[in-house]
């Protein structure tokens, strides 16, 4: 019998009243399903934006006014930014940043880490920028609801991708983790 | 045995009204942009079948799994079918289709994924049994 200490501990006087269900098994399948599925949404969400751009029509009540704005290149950077994140995040060896004592190159580790905080940095540079996005290009000039939704999409775009690559990262490390204490 | 035939006749059928629900989808109102739902939600599991004999040995499965091909193969197939319900509520958001024509679609669409997820599932047990 194997099971982990905390099944018998003799310190415990309660049951666990919530039945024993092994999540441990399938976390790192579910965990990856997620972020696949977070990874289309967000950017489906963008399109979205950009195919009801396309599709613009006057401002209701209006049928005059030309519309105001569109989507165009500046909205899709923050999302490039975060690709291109996302890209190099997976693209680092998992091993190579935990950093064994005594094993490999201590040179790799630090460069490793700084592929690390390049991924995150652009990851969070392109939240930053749909933000910024947002705020210029669709709150200070007071477009109506229906073009706010653009910049809307585009925060949540990058959000979810920035919720993708941390469920991706944990569901990729987690099968380490009777081995490691991972405190990343 | 008798079993099996009849939960793959059952199959069949849901597989049908899937299919059905989304030809309807199409033809009623004349637009049939729908009709990449199916084949999205059809394509679905392939990368997951095809990336799952890319791992080390079948006897590590899901416990061990530290293989990345399988890993991309989960993510594509989760990214197909996430895409096969965020089409058809664009396109309708969109206005290109109808609302209702997007609520069968994805109706549809999930009976169809749906059995395709059932009938792997049957036969993987099938072939466990003979492990």
């Amino acid at each position: 019998m194997s099971l982990p200490h905390a099944n018998y501990d003799p310190r415990r006087v309660c049951l666990n009243p919530f039945p024993e269900v092994d999540f441990s098994k399938y976390r790192r399948t579910v965990g990856v399903y997620i972020a696949g599925g977070l990874f289309a949404l967000a950017n489906w969400l963008f399109f979205d934006a950009c195919i009801l751009s396309a599709h613009a029509k006057t401002p209701w009540g209006q049928p005059d006014t030309p519309v105001p704005v569109h989507v165009t290149f500046v909205d899709w950077i923050p999302g490039l930014c975060s690709l291109l994140g996302y890209l190099v995040i997976n693209l680092i060896d998992k091993d190579r940043i935990r950093g064994q004592d005594g094993f490999g190159d201590p040179r790799a580790v630090w460069r490793a880490r700084l592929f690390l905080f390049i991924g995150f940095a652009l990851m969070a540079g392109g939240v930053a920028g749909s933000v910024t996005v947002l705020v210029i290009k669709y709150i200070v000039p007071d477009h109506a609801e229906q073009f706010k939704y653009y910049g809307y999409a585009n925060v949540s775009q990058n959000v979810a991708l920035m919720l993708s690559v941390v469920v991706l990262w944990m569901a990729q490390n987690s099968s380490d983790e009777y081995e490691y204490n991972l405190t990343l | 045995m008798a079993a099996s035939i009849r939960t793959v006749v059952f199959l069949a059928m849901v597989l049908a009204v899937g299919f059905l629900m989304i030809i309807l989808s199409c033809v009623l109102w004349q637009n049939w942009l729908p009709l990449l739902v199916a084949l999205t939600f059809v394509i679905a599991p392939l990368p997951n079948a095809l990336f799952s004999h890319c791992g080390a040995d079948e006897f590590a499965g899901t416990y061990e799994g530290a293989s990345g091909p399988i890993d991309l193969g989960r993510f594509i197939t989760a990214m197909i079918v996430t895409s096969g319900f965020a089409l058809p509520i664009v396109l309708a958001h969109a206005q290109v289709i109808h609302k209702a024509a997007c609520i069968m679609s994805i109706f549809g669409g999930g009976l169809v994924y749906g059995t395709i997820l059932a009938y792997s599932a049957a036969f993987s047990q099938e072939e466990s049994e003979f492990d």
